[in-house]
């Protein structure tokens, strides 16, 4: 019962951060003037294809104008410009909602649609390829990696993993993207340099995905790598912590064996902690997939949000922020259920 | 009869940044079916290295470990330890954990900790070890639901309580408990030692009760072993021991606790707890002793035969008893 | 703790003076480019192609020569001639002396001339080159713009922009090489087949299959001119010999030299670090303290926020609203401080709870002292160390947002920084290139920079970490 509780609650509080997010969205682009900036101009455009079609029956220059004007003032009640921005606000908001936020400028998807929603839904499953793999690495490989050094506190292996952690705290992942594409794919060629398909991409089933997954072995190489020192050095410190506490004494007493006291008295209890730390790598992830995919040119939503900032297509941005928001209140409510499932002392009751 | 528990020359020694800590540094008693035996120290006298040592729990950075401990006649010291883990822990000799430390995993259910021990060997089934369990639980005066609990609901009286059905689960005929009341207020302390005091007589317990705590000690034990700086000192019948102590520390002991309806205000030991690492030379006691004279710096006391069965390690009962 | 026990247990560490030691470098570096450089270096020079313009376009530092790769120096030859000698012919203005190697031919030649002054008659300037083998060839000819109509002399050209020409490239130039090489080779050659290998034909003798074997030695241009009046004038040449290396730090593909734009990126990387720091922990630590300290509504209200605030992600946010508001240095600064006050608020108030029902505050309280003054006088001074050390660990966070930002192209054109560098190599695929010299430095600067607060934070864990203090 408290558990259903906490969660409701905290499933409260991430809704409010989606709604606050949308307010932000849509009330800076109504405030700054930008939304009727780009109103008018959607206007002017359409005005200037009317106008050649009118110009071709009206041939008198004054009534010309006059259609033109009467046109011009129906398409701005039509979007709304007629009134103050904030009346456009509800309608905006649930435009953001639904994403149906009309037509990229420049943008396409692959299959040439401009509709905002198509470009970005093909992108989706892309990034989380990437990111899904690059989380799971990391996570296995941080809490073994964690959990040894954490029985050999003070060893060579464990000071330098401390060091090495420290020092990956300070690169940028999209850099070291880069450095990887300089020495693996430039210099040694061994990997591509970008893209997820070789060009041409090859043909039958196998060797596609050959192909997939040698174009993505650099990109996820990438977010592992800076994910993991952290990662690493956060699991080998709760463990450490929790090994020291009294129970864990006390569960030896009891007769039971070291492979379950690790589990269950050691990582069981670990494990909320270790979870709160594992948001942080989140965070990272997110940052971390629009930068990466921008360097290996990875066609996911971290790319479209970088080409979309490049040709200025303010659909696709205004969507992509809404989106990231979306998966990272998403991801931070399931870890909430994670949490919550495990430590039972956070509970309402 | 054998001894349920028989300890001859246990010894102890640390390795820490000061040297050498001996914490305990060779003792020697043994613990009869039904006998309660009172283990009385300061803070820092190695009376909890003393309980460790006994379930084979001690750190990593222990130096010296030796001597023998008997459980029914076996030594238990000189087993390999998965044997030890398997056979002999909790199910022949058990420990009742301080309650001021946290001794329950925060998130398993109170319940399965004390379950688990019986579940280990897979000789039981669930259904029954859960049984067994809630009637323990009950034994120990609380309610049965308290096996669905979370730790952190319970009072620290109910966990008291659950620490004690939870070594005594696999009915171990020994029974080590350390400071079990001190962090438990004095209403709460007086039901644990009626509980305590119950099972001694209804289970033939044989029982380590450790404690700085003199007068706690006497209203349950048999028997008083006085703890000074890795060593017992004095060790007699209790009421030998309380009401004529042999030994000069004993002696303010008692002396330091406030009666309730007396004049003498009650007297503090002068002094601190000696540093295990670099004890006294002689009688460890010798700085804070107010009757300490010649030899009493310079040579250990051997224990010297005070009553029957009571002894004390004092220069001063060379020539026999006060 | 006093500021002088900070400073020791800082000292104490290894990675304590390792971080010390880089923070002063960094310092250093940055007050000497602020005191030498321009206020609007980022405007009218990082960003202002004509300042570069005789500088070789994506070349490696000149340093690289010396390691065995096979390059040219740039070579940048001026001078300052001064009134002109009128004689009637071609009088000589200056002369420049090039040493060619022979390696490679320069990768590119251009002329230029500034403030020249003739009273009546337009000057004619003329370029001859003398070379190794005893052969001369006439480059280039230009005469200087006449009167326009209206105006009336003494004439000025070239006087607020130079006059410059890429003799490299010049088709003029390449008729007069062509010509050459007819005389004095008897090379049947259209100046088209010429066209940019003017420099290789200049600089060698021609063999077969229309190569040049590369003629080394010691070159002479000299710059004549054929002027009128005595009081005419030519204030400045310039003859640029293009390498393929130059500067220490190599150029861009705008020809920017590259150690001056890193140069510029270190105090501004500091800049953005501390302040964004300094701003969100004052105001994180004086929410923090407050909530923890007053606790009920206030305590509620401020948690909520900082809820919320955790559960933005800050990149998606940070892009839209600096593409919605402008890309400006200090909106990226201000809301880098916006989101990064809840996690100070979050950390202190715990801090303030523990120490809340200690006994210092109980009885200073009994002492009759106003909830305010506990609150800054006797709370925060507990809680410095601490909030020190936080602030220091929170630096790198802003200058790696910051660097991420400008390589996703939102970065402010005015300020240039390592982020933005780092974002131009990208975009002209230097990476793909493999021109390393303009890729590496700008990163290994920001992890330089974020690495410094990193042992900084390392180096003050005693002080958090009371424990640790004995331990070594």
């Amino acid at each position: 019962m408290s558990l259903a509780l906490t969660l409701a609650l905290r499933g409260l509080t991430l809704l409010g951060v989606l709604l606050a997010v949308l307010a932000l969205v849509v009330v800076s682009l109504g405030a700054t003037g930008f939304s009727d900036r780009v109103l008018n101009a959607v206007i002017r455009e359409q005005l200037r294809t009317e106008r050649e079609v009118l110009a071709r029956t009206i041939r008198d220059p004054d009534q010309l104008e006059q259609v033109v004007a009467v046109r011009k003032q129906t398409l701005e009640r039509q979007h709304g410009l007629d009134r103050p921005w904030y009346y456009r606000l509800p309608d905006a908001a649930r435009r953001v909602l639904t994403l149906d936020l009309g037509e990229a400028r420049t943008l396409r998807s692959a299959s040439g649609s401009a509709r905002v929603s198509d470009i970005i839904l093909e992108r989706i499953p892309r990034t989380l390829v990437l990111v899904t793999t690059a989380t799971i690495i990391t996570a296995v490989l941080g809490l073994w990696l964690g959990v040894k050094l954490a029985t050999r506190v003070g060893s060579r292996l464990d000071r330098l993993v401390s060091y090495l952690s420290a020092v990956s705290y300070a690169v940028p992942a999209w850099w070291m993207g880069i450095l990887l594409i300089l020495v693996l794919a430039f210099y040694m060629r061994v990997f591509p340099s970008g893209g997820m398909f070789s060009a041409p991409p090859p043909v039958g089933g196998l060797r596609r995905a050959l192909d997939f997954a040698w174009h993505a072995l650099l990109p996820v190489i990438t977010l592992v790598l800076v994910t993991l020192g952290a990662w690493v050095y956060v699991v080998r410190t709760m463990v450490l912590n929790t090994a020291q506490e009294f129970f864990v004494t006390v569960a030896r007493a009891k007769g039971l064996p070291e492979g379950t006291v690790m589990r269950r008295y050691i990582l069981r209890v670990a494990a909320p902690p270790i979870l709160t730390n594992l948001v942080l790598a989140l965070t990272g992830s997110i940052g971390g997939a629009i930068l990466t995919e921008t360097v290996f040119n990875w066609p996911g939503m971290g790319r479209l949000y970088y080409d979309a900032i490049r040709s200025a297509d303010e659909g696709v941005i205004i969507a992509l922020t809404f989106l990231f928001t979306l998966l990272y209140v998403g991801a931070r409510f399931l870890l909430e259920v994670f949490y919550v499932t495990l430590d039972p002392r956070v509970r309402y009751s | 009869m054998t001894a349920r528990l028989r300890v001859e020359d246990l010894v102890v020694h640390y390795r820490s940044e000061r040297g050498l800590v001996r914490a305990v540094d060779g003792v020697s008693f043994s613990l009869e079916a039904g006998e309660a035996l009172g283990l009385v120290g300061e803070s820092g006298s190695g009376k909890s290295s003393l309980a460790l040592a006994l379930l084979r729990l001690l750190p990593s950075n222990v130096g010296a470990f030796g001597g023998q401990v008997y459980l029914d006649g076996e030594d238990v010291l000189s087993l390999e330890m998965a044997e030890f883990r398997r056979r002999v822990r909790w199910r022949h000799i058990a420990m009742v954990f301080q309650g001021a430390l946290e001794a329950f995993n925060p998130v398993l259910k109170v319940g399965r900790q004390v379950v688990e021990p019986l579940l280990q060997d897979g000789a039981i089934s669930h259904k029954e070890a859960e049984t067994r369990a809630r009637a323990r639980l009950v034994e120990l005066g609380l309610a049965a639901d308290v096996y669905d609990r979370y730790p952190h609901e319970l009072s620290g009286g109910m966990k008291q309580r659950a620490l004690i059905a939870m070594a005594l689960i696999m009915d171990p005929p020994v029974l080590v408990l350390d400071e079990p009341t001190s962090a438990l207020d004095v209403s709460v302390q007086a039901q644990i030692m009626d509980i305590l005091k119950g099972l001694k007589a209804s289970r033939g317990l044989a029982t380590l009760f450790i404690t700085h705590d003199i007068a706690l000690a006497s209203d349950l034990c048999d028997t008083i072993a006085v703890m000074y700086a890795g060593e017992l000192a004095e060790y007699g019948p209790a009421d030998e021991v309380l009401l004529s102590p042999q030994l000069p520390y004993t002696e303010l002991l008692l002396a330091s606790i406030p009666r309730l309806r007396s004049d003498t205000p009650p007297e503090f030991i002068r002094g601190a707890p000696p540093d295990l690492a670099h004890p006294p030379s002689g009688c460890r006691f010798h700085p804070r002793c107010p009757y300490a004279f010649e030899p009493c710096p310079v040579k250990v006391p051997p224990p010297f035969v005070v009553g029957k069965g009571h002894y004390a390690r004092c220069w001063l009962r060379e020539k026999g008893p006060r | 703790m006093r500021p002088k026990d900070v400073w020791r247990v800082l000292w104490g560490s290894g990675t304590g003076k390792a971080g010390v030691v880089f923070l002063g470098v960094l310092v250093a570096v940055s007050l000497f480019v602020l005191f030498t450089y321009p206020r609007d270096f980022g405007l009218h020079r990082w960003n202002n192609p004509a300042y570069w313009a005789d500088n070789p376009k994506s070349a490696p530092p000149a340093w690289t020569r010396l390691l065995g790769a096979k390059g040219v120096p740039h070579r940048l030859l001026e001078a300052a001639p001064g009134p002109v000698a009128v004689t009637g012919q071609e009088a000589t203005l200056t002369t420049f002396s090039y040493e060619y190697s022979g390696v490679r031919p320069p990768t590119f030649i251009s002329f230029g001339l500034g403030e020249v002054r003739y009273r009546e008659l337009p000057l004619v300037i003329t370029v001859v080159v003398d070379r190794p083998d005893g052969r001369s060839a006439l480059l280039y000819r230009h005469i200087v713009p006449g009167p326009r109509p209206g105006e009336t002399g003494p004439y000025t050209r070239y006087a607020e922009t130079s006059f410059r020409a890429l003799l490299s490239e010049d088709p003029a130039v390449a008729d007069n090489v062509a010509s050459f090489m007819r005389q004095e080779f008897g090379l049947e050659v259209t100046p088209q087949r010429l066209r940019g290998r003017q420099a290789a034909a200049l600089f060698g003798t021609p063999e077969e299959g229309s190569e040049f074997q590369p003629l080394p030695g010691g070159y002479t241009f000299s710059v004549r001119v054929l002027a009128q009046d005595a009081g005419d004038s030519v204030g400045q040449v310039k003859l640029v010999l293009g390498g393929s290396t130059h500067g220490l730090m190599g150029t861009d593909a705008m020809g920017r030299d590259l150690a001056s734009g890193l140069l510029f990126g270190f105090p501004v990387a500091l800049a953005i670090g501390i302040i964004t720091a300094l701003v969100s922990t004052v105001i994180g630590t004086f929410l923090g303290i407050v909530s923890g300290y007053t606790g009920g509504r206030t305590d509620t209200l401020i948690q909520r926020s900082c809820d919320v605030l955790n559960n933005i992600p800050l990149l998606p946010i940070l892009i839209f609203l600096i593409f919605i508001l402008g890309q400006r240095l200090w909106l990226v600064v201000a809301i880098l401080a916006f989101f990064g006050w809840p996690g100070l608020t979050i950390v202190t108030r715990s801090m303030v709870l523990q120490i809340r029902g200690g006994q210092l505050v109980e009885s200073t309280r009994s002492l009759g002292a106003s909830k305010w003054r506990i609150m800054f006088r006797h709370i925060l001074f507990q809680i410095a160390p601490f909030v020190l050390a936080q602030m220091i660990f929170f630096t790198p966070a802003a200058i790696l947002a910051e660097a991420g930002l400008s390589f996703l192209g939102l970065g402010d054109v005015s300020i240039p920084t390592w982020g933005q560098i780092l974002e131009q190599g990208f975009q002209t695929g230097a990476v793909y290139l493999g021109y390393w010299w303009w890729v590496l430095p700008p990163g290994l600067l920001i992890v330089a920079t974020a690495l410094t607060f990193v042992l900084l934070t390392l180096g003050l864990e005693p002080v958090v970490n009371p424990r640790l203090r004995s331990v070594r």
